[in-house]
């Protein structure tokens, strides 16, 4: 592997795991040595909602393999995110609230064996009224899905920042939409599983799983299991795709080491690509009231805004993404004044959660396509709207972010001229569009879930007899490439090569404690830790080196694995020699670099303030071109121009790649991801039914890398990975606008429902015409 | 949900005869070829044979030949071989279209032209797991006893959505079959009926050898509609046979799939021909798709969206053969 440089201009280096991933080597969950495993499974509930009358697991227990059945009697702990919100067992008790939420689970010698004894469990159900949207959940007259959540409302925002009436009074034009969008799904491609081995000798468990945090899952094991953490160690193997899925402790890890112990041995656990989609915890049902005013230069005046977020039948992190759909209304544009209105819905349907742009997506997207819609009625360009409000910074916004680096202008202006937009837009054939649009998103919150006082971020650097230096770090890397970036930050530090340093990530008896991989934290957070544990180490092996070149420390240099004096040709020491001095002198070291957001970045003082705090945003524009069939009515998309401020591009390769993901991942819900249910039974839940872009639906994307140098990033770094996600729905919508001249209000923008716009337009302008004729 | 494989015997005859043979000796036995739809549907809990017969080494169904009397497809002859033969591409392009949009590229290495052309009906309240089904209380076409597409009814409208067989229907095919009491071929449309329950009119126990293609000089095209680029089933997909003399349709021939419980020909075509093709022919293509195509709530998408689309495309492709070979 080459080594690479900060400040050159290196494209950047691959992961240091993917050529693993990519020769069959890395193992995943899935592949663990398995040898005396049980298999693991789960008797899910066949009702929307109801109350459990009779649960009898005596035939299960009584047929020959099986070697354990637990059911809700087994654990009377909740379990979630928010300590103000667990309000779901890992096995349900008393009452079912989902189709699929697990009732019972067995670990048997075989999966034949699991399998028959799922159908031997018997469950009386008395069924209570069933809620599958916000509306129905919502009406005055409807059941309580639980008993502390009146009008089964688990969240209700209402925040007002500057003076909202007087904005709209100042307006030239105030607009007015309403959009919907369609519940999507992580669906990354390795299914959950997870390998938990007890040991009843020494009351020790062993957790191997997918989990996005682990230290969540270390929590919520103990919480639930009543064991104390010392006695519980979390590994992390290879992970084959995050997005969100994992990033809280989910109900079958919880139940598959309730088996274990109960077993008292090893348990796997795989879920079905079916269990995938009913454990869900992705992106909620959303429907979205805007309302803008704009002064006649595209000058923004005030925005008000109510989110609806059907939120399943738990809470998840329900109230972090209702609060996330309000805050992120700014951070991005300069807006006088703001009014947010979040309702977070219970519903008889599987827990939603966090995934890629948590909580910002949908009402991001609502707004730039209002945003597009006045600049047409203002005739003025996408672009020049935009570029009337941007913020300057640094700055704090409305609702006390802080922004301390911005390059969304020059995100604009890199997609305009890469996309030729000035020479195109308006010129295209019948049938093609352009469009626009930006967004943004925080470098990890800044005041944790999970509020202890420990810094947010910790890294610990060891140097031993064999002169390797690594890097133990308990960051999660779920693909996204943050144990290459914990290898850069360590060797540019050091001014090793990238090779001489090796990261062992996740795993809870070696690594310190890591919050986990969410809110894109890590390249923040953990980046600064590590730069914080390599300056550390540094500084140890520059007074070794001043003492034995006989120099001074200030004069001490170390490029290429040498320690020089100065600059000049003077005395040099190769590292390894230095290394060797220092280990003799102190025995083999170990540094600990941590990083803690403070306390200004960590949000304002109203209620739920700490949502969309963060040290610092992303920034992301980009143009989508699309073709549009005329028999048909399906979108394709020709093009897309996206560029991103992530501050400093710690390795550009992994930049452009995350970049690429986020625009996909927007892709797949603006053309044709969405859940559907027929009573509560996912009709969608497998590859073929949930519809994942393919190769073929996949444009070129050209990616642009804006660098504006945060001033508290590790090298000047924000975060990649989910920025500009929210931005694609819509400029796709804008595209489609472009090419057809209709504005689309739901998403995703499947050809049915672009033909049944169509349909009405036809019908409308009929209409018109007839009343025309007769006045 | 267990989505697990009961214990199977597998076995394999290496020609007809003993296939035949071994699906008779077997009673609870399916014949298996490329395996891409039949495994999916076991795992789901749909069938449950207990012998699978394996007709993928059986050299006779594995061949194309073509020649004066035609084209002839083995029914072994994989999906992926079939999309890749240059002689197809340029006189059958219907089928080569066809071959080519049909799942993706591994299901294409694997599937076989057999196994497209018997390919089980699909409803999305059939095509789930075992779990799901009974949940939602199973429905007419397996262990229920109404329609949840269509309640009120008797029937059900289970959708045939394999590609290859419009294709073939448009050019004319027939189908070599073999059963007990021997050799037959028939027009493909004839082992089609419209009954999402029980499309296939062959025995249990026919084989199909072949399909035969009469030597054709009409130009065709195949349409696929769907949300995806690969992987998707068609929401509706439509073939169009075009043969053109002069400036006026010599002979026309459309098939639809992904409509119906069966793939069919659409009837009322004849009246185009001996003319030239005009918007008023083009319109009365689309009212012909329109009345024909029977598509119901058997996919999340909307079925008023399949049949025009349908009809859009069925036009589209007849207007761009007729422009191909007018001059
Ligand atoms: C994700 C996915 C997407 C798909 N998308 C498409 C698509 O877009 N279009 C499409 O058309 N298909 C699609 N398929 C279905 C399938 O892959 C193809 O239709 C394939 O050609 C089936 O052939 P096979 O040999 O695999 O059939 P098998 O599964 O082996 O057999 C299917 C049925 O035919 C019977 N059978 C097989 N051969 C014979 C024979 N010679 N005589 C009598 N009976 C026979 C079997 O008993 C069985 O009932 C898809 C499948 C999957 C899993
Ligand atoms: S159409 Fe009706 S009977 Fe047929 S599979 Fe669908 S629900 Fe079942």
């Amino acid at each position: 592997m080459t080594a690479v440089t900060v400040s050159g201009k290196a494209r950047g280096v691959p992961l240091i795991d993917g050529i693993d991933k990519v020769t069959g080597r890395a193992r995943y969950t899935a592949d663990l040595d398995h040898a005396g495993a049980l298999i693991g499974r789960i008797f899910r509930s066949p009702v929307s909602h109801g109350e459990i009358v009779r649960l009898d697991v005596s035939k299960a227990r009584a047929l020959d393999g099986v070697v354990a059945v637990v059911t809700g009697a087994d654990c009377p702990h909740t379990y979630g995110v928010l300590p103000v919100a667990m309000n779901e067992y890992p096995l349900a008790r008393e009452r079912v609230r989902y189709r699929g939420e697990p009732i019972a689970a067995v670990a048997a010698v075989d999966a034949e064996t699991a399998a028959r004894a799922i159908g031997l469990i018997e469950c009386e159900v008395r069924e209570l009224p069933a809620y599958y949207t916000s509306a129905q959940a919502r009406a005055p007259d409807a059941v309580q899905l639980h008993a502390n959540k009146p009008g089964n409302l688990e969240r209700e925002v209402h925040h007002e920042f500057g003076d909202v009436k007087a904005g709209f009074a100042a307006a030239d034009l105030v607009r007015e939409a309403q959009i919907s969008c369609a519940e999507v799904n992580h669906a990354q491609i390795e299914p959950h599983a997870c390998l938990a081995d007890y040991n009843p000798l020494t009351g020790r468990l062993t957790m191997q799983s997918v989990s996005q945090v682990g230290y969540y899952l270390h929590l919520m094991l103990a919480r639930c299991l009543e064991m104390d953490t010392s006695r519980i160690r979390i590994i992390k193997p290879f992970i084959g795709g995050g997005f969100g899925a994992r990033a809280e402790v989910l109900n079958f890890e919880i139940v598959t080491a309730l088996l274990a112990r109960a077993a008292t041995g090893k348990v796997l656990t795989k879920l079905t690509r079916e269990e995938n989609f009913l454990t869900h915890r992705a992106r909620p049902q959303t429907d979205i009231k805007l309302k803008l005013g704009m002064r006649g230069d595209g000058r923004l005046t005030a925005c008000e805004c109510e989110v609806v977020q059907r939120g399943g039948a738990y809470a998840g992190y329900g109230i972090v993404t209702i609060l996330y759909a309000g805050a992120l209304l700014q951070g991005l544009y300069d807006i006088p004044a703001v009014k947010y209105d979040g309702y977070r819905v219970y519903a008889n349907l599987p827990p939603c959660g966090a995934m890629r742009g948590h909580g910002g997506v949908d009402s991001r997207h609502a707004f730039e396509c209002l945003l597009d819609r006045m600049a047409r009625e203002l005739s003025l360009d996408p672009f020049a709207v935009r570029r009337a409000n941007l913020l300057e910074a640094p700055t704090r916004t409305l609702n006390d972010l802080m922004v301390n680096s911005y390059g969304l202008g020059e995100c604009l202006d890199r997609v305009e001229r890469a996309s030729r937009w000035r020479e195109r837009i308006g010129t295209l054939p019948a049938g093609k569009g352009l469009g626009m649009a930006c967004s943004h998103y925080v470098s990890g919150a800044a005041k944790p879930v999970h509020w202890t006082g420990e810094p947010h971020a910790a890294v610990n650097v060891r140097l031993d007899f064999d002169g390797g230096v690594t890097a133990l770090t308990g960051a999660a890397d779920i693909g996204q490439g943050s144990s290459t970036m914990v290898a850069i930050a360590v060797a540019e530090t050091l001014g090793i090569a990238l090779d001489q340093v090796r990261v062992i990530a996740g795993d809870s008896a070696i690594t310190p404690k890591d919050n986990g991989a969410y809110s894109s934290r890590i390249t923040f957070m953990v980046g600064n830790a590590a730069i914080d544990a390599a300056r550390k180490l540094k500084s140890i092996l520059t007074g070794e080196a001043a003492r034995k070149l006989e120099a001074r420390v200030e004069d001490i240099e170390c490029i290429a694995e040498t320690f020089r004096v100065g600059t000049g040709g003077q005395a040099s020491l190769p590292f390894i020699d230095v290394v060797k001095a220092a280990l003799a002198d102190r025995g083999p070291i170990t540094v600990s670099g941590t990083f803690t957001c403070p306390p200004e970045a960590q949000g304002g003082k109203h209620r739920g303030g700490a949502v969309g705090s963060t040290m610092g945003f992303s920034y992301a524009a980009q143009v989508v071109e699309v073709s549009i069939d005329d028999a048909t009515s399906s979108v394709s998309v020709d093009k897309v121009w996206v560029a991103l401020d992530c501050g400093h591009a710690i390795n550009p390769l992994a930049v452009e790649g995350q970049i690429e993901g986020s625009v996909w991942m927007g892709l797949g819900q603006a053309l044709s991801e969405e859940t559907h249910y027929v009573n509560g039974l996912p009709a969608h839940a497998s590859i073929l039914e949930y519809r994942v872009p393919t190769m073929a639906e996949s444009p070129p994307i050209k990616v642009e890398i804006v660098e504006s140098h945060d001033p508290n990033g590790p090298f000047g770094a924000k975060e990649a990975s989910e920025g500009a996600l929210a931005g694609f729905p819509p400029a796709l919508v804008n595209a489609v606008a472009n090419a057809l001249g209709i504005d689309l209000d739901e998403l995703p923008v499947t050809p049915d429902r672009i033909h049944q716009a169509l349909l009405e337009r036809r019908r409308a302008k009929r209409l018109a015409a007839v009343q025309e004729a007769l006045s | 949900m267990s989505g697990l494989l009961p214990d199977i015997r597998i076995v394999r005859p290496s020609d007809v005869a003993a296939a035949i043979a071994a699906r008779e000796q077997h009673p609870q036995s399916r014949f298996i070829a490329g395996g891409t739809d039949l495994l999916v549907n076991m795992r789901h809990g749909l069938i449950a044979p207990q012998s699978l017969i394996d007709i993928s080494r059986i050299d006779e169904l594995t061949t194309i030949e073509m020649g004066a009397a035609g084209l002839r497809v083995g029914s072994g002859v994989t999906v992926a071989a079939l999309a890749r033969h240059p002689a197809i591409a340029r006189d059958y392009r219907a089928i080569s279209q066809a071959a080519n949009a049909i799942a993706g590229p591994g299901h294409r290495a694997m599937g076989t032209v057999g196994g497209n052309l018997c390919l089980d009906t699909r409803c999305l309240f059939y095509n789930q797991s075992e779990w799901w089904r009974q949940a939602n209380g199973f429905c007419l076409k397996r262990d229920g006893e109404i329609c949840h597409v269509a309640p009120q009814g008797k029937r059900c409208h289970a959708a045939f959505t394999g590609d290859l067989a419009p294709a073939f229907l448009a050019l004319g095919a027939e189908v070599e079959i073999a059963g007990k009491q021997g050799r037959r071929r028939i027009p493909l449309g004839d082992i089609y009926v419209e009954d999402g329950l029980a499309h296939l009119a062959i025995a249990e126990d026919d084989l199909i050898v072949a399909v035969h293609l009469p030597p054709t000089a009409a130009a065709s095209a195949y349409a696929k509609v769907r949300l995806r680029g690969a992987v998707d089933y068609p929401l509706a997909g439509v073939a169009v046979a075009l043969g053109v003399r002069g400036d006026s349709v010599a002979s026309i021939r459309i098939a639809l799939t992904g409509t119906n419980s069966r793939p069919f020909v659409l009837g009322g075509t004849d009246a185009l021909i001996g003319r030239p093709l005009s918007e008023r022919s083009l319109q009365q293509i689309e009212q012909l798709v329109q009345k024909q195509a029977r598509p119901m709530r058997t996919t999340i998408a909307s079925a008023h969206y399949r049949r025009l689309a349908a009809a859009a495309s069925a036009r589209r492709i007849t207007a761009a053969l007729y422009a191909e070979q007018s001059g």
